[in-house]
């Protein structure tokens, strides 16, 4: 039921009517009786129609008064209108990518890239994008809870310190269970924790664990690190089950370095990529080969024999023996990759995802036999940003168990969730005495702990972050802690008996410590300043020892070959997989996030079991199937999906859904599939031995794209690498078609935009940058299967081929900005013309929700708002909450229901800018204006710009052979280009 | 009879239709709204009589797209040491010292489907005048003009080709360019 603000004198009259009062104050008319109320029905009918059609001509309807409540005392700083931007370090994974956070009126608003990071240089993913949102989540803890009650600040505190202050001369351990923190400063808080109570421990839990990497690392270069990865100095990268454009480690820079190196002449960085399931990653590489996870281990080893017969005297005599046979299923391609990194040596990098001690050993031996270290591997300046230990984790479990801990700090971790023997975490919980959680809900874990103690959202925190080693980054808040919450490094400093405000704790660790190693900075207050300012700070660190590789990779190699492939006994292997949206499922009750379009199987709130064709042919599933996967630990019902490109016996399963503590939008939606397996050895696994069954139950996915084909079309065009060099000039004049209508008055601009097919990732970030910045409601998994969901940007996804050796398209599709529109033809009331400056305008009050411009559109860009998603209770999402209404844009029209929408290339951004030179005095310039969904791009695949200016880069994009526009013979001219798709097969 | 009968009719209801279009039309123009204010701001003596310049407090205006109403604060600056008391600026004191907001009643406003940035109009060296009306006379602020599409574009049309002569500082080759630039499309407000 909608709520209009009602014209005063219409309530009146109609609460009259309702209750049965004869009606006075205005004359009735002849014929109806003027006392009581047993007029017939057709006389009151008459009677309202008339009453209330003078009323409201009569005396006009009242609008409702609207207040200007101004700051008691006028802030230079804040001015209403005026935005604000501050950097800051993102936290909503380890990576911690440098920021620049939007803020208006006191609050933030928008979440972009830092560009003065050397890491990410402004990009940002999809979870960052959103974590936005996720500060005015409804389902944040209001203040500390303790044993199920709400108290204070003073009274949980007291509980604590007298729980901890009394085991002084207790052994058993006071643990800290964290997520990895990459903040040096919090790290000597917690030293300063360790002096207060010396039975202390920081045990770190990653869900998706490298800690194989860190311990192959330890055996082969001592020092158990993870490498800073260079994949933008590597000719070849190979990639094993790493998802390093999408999820893995550092998603966003990776990105950067990798496309950086993508480049349309001979060049170009080779990639190949061998996973089970299909990946972002996978997506986006020349050569993908699909190799089961069992499988892994055999191909690294005959990997390493490949390119060891090529670049090493004795061809490694440990691993006579081990290759594949000649007739093996990826021998061919084993000798081809073997060739191009031999060829390259020096430049060449191979990463893994694997949580194998042996074969992150074999990888290890690789790189160092290709001279990667140093170069590509950088070990001596390494990432900070995955130290979770499994086998720590592990023990814990172990210790708490036999009563050992007397007390458990959860910060950023879900482990009753998210840990394989999340129900033994459960038990074991139960016998700590003091259990405290600091997450900002009562999360899974949080359900079973004495105390919840929430911390900050990272937007409204202080800290700092040393993502790589000797690059550090400074969060500063960006607004006032909505709630009574309390920084988690406050709270341990409290409970410590050295109670101090983060943020003078933060200033005085810059001082003493890092301050110092900074070369010429001068005094610190100017260098703090500074680099608060600008959000990043390069200090080179000491580098970590290490020694060159001296692993025992022949003992690796012996252990991968006894333990063989795949066993042939076992049908199917599972794995899981870390996808944009969900990532580690921390971020599942962020709507955006839930409703953002998986970039591989384009489904919505849910996750699947992802089955190869054949293999789901073989068994008689398809999509939609409800099927069982049990593996030795655990069972798992989930809808089927066929995924083309898909290992033929590996069911992939996206990990991070199933929560049932996460918030209204993230409960119940798809399945926890982190019990099905295991810590083996102290390791955790990412793939078991799995059975299939039918259940014979279907269930509804919530796709965005249904098609995936592209029907002979011309949609996303590929060129070959070297093509564009030679393609003949005659090709690029198309006919002109003849022109219809009379042409436009034109005005100082044209904007148009260039998307790069060959930069784009598919990391789906520019699709929430987009809705953030354009107060795109969400409409939640039914309307989404009546293909009615609201994303202005879209990334359509088009297969080529089938089976295993699928090709895989991403595409960025909004509306296109059509000089020719065939939406505008149609509207009845001109809702939608092109604007003197090129850009396709829909104008909201206008538009009467005819839809037929949706209907005439060829690129189905438009989106039509079917409800009223800020008053209707079917869709309680952000912008139904009073809180999560705060995240919306105040320069863009929140849309109402029956109007349609669409892109407008950041109109407001351009309105902006060009208000902006008027104040500066100068004409506008090439790069003034970012578009949303250009800023957020870590490869920098979209460049937006004025095409009426010949020298703009877009202009100069557009003009280049490897141009074309989408659907190009409909004639409709669009403003928007594409690049085309670079596709090599070879390395040069 | 019956001719006269039918004329009259005719004539009755072109006067109801005219009526009920116009009224129809006039719906949410609020021309000549000037709500009563929780202190009786008199802008008379402080623009007209002081000659107090609008943007001393309404600064917002020249760099942001909301004028603004001027915190408290703004008022101090002057009534903090001027003697002369009056049951308004008691009122205005009182405020202060509580450290209350005050509530004001906004009188000139645009649906939420208007953009409207009163910076671009002021570095354009448009008159607060212009669309205000003449402030510095009213005693309570009343909306002078019917702030609707029709009169925006009125002068949207007629002067907005003409760069000002602020502007023509600015932008020399925009004045060179015989082409319409300064919002005659519809997303320079409505998007």
């Amino acid at each position: 039921m909608n709520r209009r603000p009602a014209c005063e004198e219409a309530e009146t009259a109609a609460t009259a009517i309702a209750t049965g009062s004869p009606l006075v104050q205005i004359g009735l008319p002849t014929g109806t009786r003027s006392t009581g109320f047993e007029a017939s029905r057709r006389d009151v009918l008459s009677l309202m129609g008339f009453s209330l059609g003078a009323l409201g001509l009569g005396s006009g309807c009242r609008a409702p008064v609207q207040h200007a409540v101004p700051l008691p005392a006028a802030s230079t700083e804040m001015v209403p209108g005026v935005p604000n931007l501050y950097a800051t370090t993102c936290g909503a994974c380890s990576a911690s990518c440098g920021l620049v956070v939007k803020q208006r009126d006191g609050r933030p608003i928008k979440i972009e890239g830092n560009d003065a990071s050397p890491l990410t240089r402004g990009g940002t993913c999809a979870a960052g994008q959103a974590s936005v949102l996720s500060l005015y989540d409804d389902a944040r803890l209001r203040g500390p809870v303790w044993l199920g009650n709400p108290v204070s600040w003073e009274e949980i505190d007291r509980h604590i310190k007298t729980m901890l202050n009394a085991g002084s001369g207790d052994p058993r351990a006071v643990v800290l269970l964290s997520q990895t923190i990459t903040s040096p400063s919090a790290l000597a808080v917690l030293n300063d924790f360790r002096v207060a109570f010396p039975s202390f421990r920081h045990v770190v839990y990653d869900p998706m664990s490298l800690a194989a990497l860190r311990e192959a690392n330890r055996l082969a270069h001592g020092a158990a690190v993870v490498p800073h990865f260079r994949f933008d100095r590597a000719r070849v990268v190979v990639g094993l089950e790493a998802d390093f454009l999408g999820t893995w480690l550092a998603p966003v820079e990776f990105a950067r370095q990798w496309s950086r190196r993508r480049t349309a002449d001979g060049e170009r960085a080779f990639h190949v990529q061998c996973e089970s399931g299909m990946s972002v990653t996978g997506s986006n590489a020349d050569l993908r080969l699909a190799i089961a996870p069992s499988e892994l281990g055999p191909f690294a080893v005959a990997l390493l024999a490949a390119v060891a017969r090529r670049v090493s005297d004795d061809g490694l005599a440990g691993l006579r023996g081990a290759g594949l046979a000649p007739d093996a299923p990826h021998a061919a391609a084993i000798d081809r990759i073997a060739d191009a990194l031999a060829r390259h040596r020096g430049e060449a990098l191979v990463v893994t995802g694997s949580n194998d001690v042996a074969t992150q050993l074999v990888v290890a031996k690789l790189n160092a036999l290709l001279g990667g270290v140093g170069k590509t591997v950088d070990l001596e300046q390494p990432s900070l940003q995955r130290q979770g230990d499994d086998a720590q984790v592990a023990d814990l479990i172990q210790q708490m168990n036999r009563g050992a801990v007397r007390a458990l700090i959860v910060w950023g971790a879900n482990p009753v969730y998210d840990h394989p023997d999340g129900v033994a975490f459960t038990a074991a919980l139960k016998k700590v005495p003091l259990t405290i959680s600091l997450a900002d809900r009562r999360d899974e874990t949080g359900a079973h702990v004495r105390a919840l103690c929430p911390d900050h959202h990272f937007l409204e925190s202080w800290g700092d972050a040393e993502p790589v080693r000797g690059q550090f980054s400074l969060r500063q808040p960006l607004i006032a802690p909505l709630h009574d919450t309390r920084s988690g490094v406050e709270s341990l400093l409290v409970w410590a008996g050295r109670p101090t405000d983060h943020r003078t704790r933060l200033r005085d660790f810059w001082q003493r410590e890092l301050h110092p190693r900074a070369l010429g900075a001068g005094p610190f207050e100017g260098f703090w300043e500074r680099s608060l300012e600008r959000g990043v700070v390069e200090m080179p660190q000491p580098a970590v020892a290490v020694h060159a590789f001296a692993g025992d990779w022949q003992g690796a190699v012996r252990d991968i070959v006894t333990r063989g492939g795949r066993p042939p006994t076992e049908a199917y292997e599972l794995a899981l997989q870390e996808t944009v949206g969900a990532r580690d499922g921390r971020h599942a009750n962020n709507p955006w996030l839930q409703e953002l379009p998986d970039p591989i199987t384009r489904l919505t709130w849910g996750n699947v079991a992802c089955i190869a064709p054949a293999t789901a042919a073989a068994q008689g599933i398809t999509t939609g199937d409800v099927v069982t996967l049990t593996t030795e630990v655990g069972k798992l019902e989930l809808p089927a999906f066929v995924q083309p490109g898909q290992e033929r016996r590996t069911i992939s399963v996206a990990i991070g859904y199933g929560r049932w503590a996460a918030g209204k939008a993230g409960d119940g939606v798809g399945g926890n599939v982190f019990p099905l397996v295991r810590v083996e050895n102290g390791l955790r696994r990412a793939s078991a031995p799995v059975t299939l069954s039918k259940t014979g139950r279907r269930a509804r996915l919530a796709p965005a794209q249904t098609h995936f084909s592209m029907e002979g079309r011309d949609i996303v065009q590929t060129m070959a690498l070297g093509q564009d060099k030679h393609e003949a000039e005659h090709e690029h004049e198309h006919e002109a078609l003849p022109n219809l209508w009379r042409e436009r008055l034109h005005g100082a601009h044209a904007w148009g935009m260039s998307i790069d097919l060959d930069a784009c990732t598919g990391c789906s970030a520019c699709v929430v940058a987009c809705q953030a910045e354009n107060n795109v409601p969400v409409v939640g998994a039914e309307q989404v299967r009546k293909s009615r969901i609201m994303h202005w940007m879209r990334i359509d996804r088009y297969l080529e081929g089938d089976g295993e050796d699928v090709i895989s398209h991403h595409q960025p599709m909004m509306c296109q900005h059509c000089q020719h529109a065939p939406c505008e033809t149609v509207c009845p009331v001109l809702a939608t013309t092109t604007s003197s400056e090129g850009i396709n305008q829909q104008v909201y009050n206008r538009c009467i929700g005819t839809r037929y411009c949706a209907n005439n559109c060829p690129y189905k860009v438009r989106r039509f708002n079917w409800h009223n998603f800020t008053a209707n209770d079917d869709f309680p999402f952000n912008m139904t909450s009073p809180l999560g209404r705060l995240v919306l844009n105040p320069d863009v029209t929140v849309r109402s229901r029956g109007v349609m929408e669409k892109c407008n290339l950041c109109v407001q951004r351009i309105q902006l800018a060009k208000n902006q030179a008027l104040l500066q005095r100068r004409p506008m310039a090439d790069g003034d204006v970012a578009t949303a969904c250009q800023q957020a791009c870590p490869t920098g695949a979209i460049v937006f710009g004025d095409l009426a200016d010949a020298q703009s880069r877009v202009s100069k994009l557009l003009a280049g052979r490897r141009a074309y526009r989408v659907l190009e013979d409909l004639g409709t001219r669009p403003n928007v280009g594409y690049l085309k798709k670079i596709t090599s097969k070879e390395t040069t | 009879m019956k001719v006269r009968v039918i004329v009259i009719g005719f004539a009755a209801l072109g006067a109801g239709g005219g009526l009920l279009a116009r009224g129809a039309t006039r719906i949410g123009v609020h021309q000549g709204y000037a709500p009563e204010q929780p202190i009786a701001f008199p802008h008379k003596i402080h623009a007209g009589d002081n000659q107090i310049p609008c943007l001393y407090c309404h600064s917002g205006a020249r760099t942001s797209r909301h004028a603004g109403i001027p915190s408290a604060s703004v008022c101090m600056n002057c009534h903090g040491l001027i003697e002369k008391q009056t049951t308004e600026i008691q009122r205005l004191k009182e405020a202060v010292q509580q450290g209350r907001p005050i509530v004001w009643n906004k009188v000139h406003n645009l649906p939420d489907f208007v953009y409207f940035n009163h910076s671009q109009h002021v570095i354009s060296g448009v008159a607060c005048q212009r669309c205000h009306g003449a402030v510095e006379h009213m005693d309570r602020i009343e909306q002078a003009a019917p702030l609707t599409m029709g009169w925006c574009l009125g002068c949207h049309r007629s002067e907005a080709h003409v760069p000002t002569s602020t502007f023509a500082r600015v932008a020399k080759n925009v004045r060179d360019r015989p082409t319409p630039f300064a919002g005659e499309d519809c997303t320079s407000c409505h998007y």
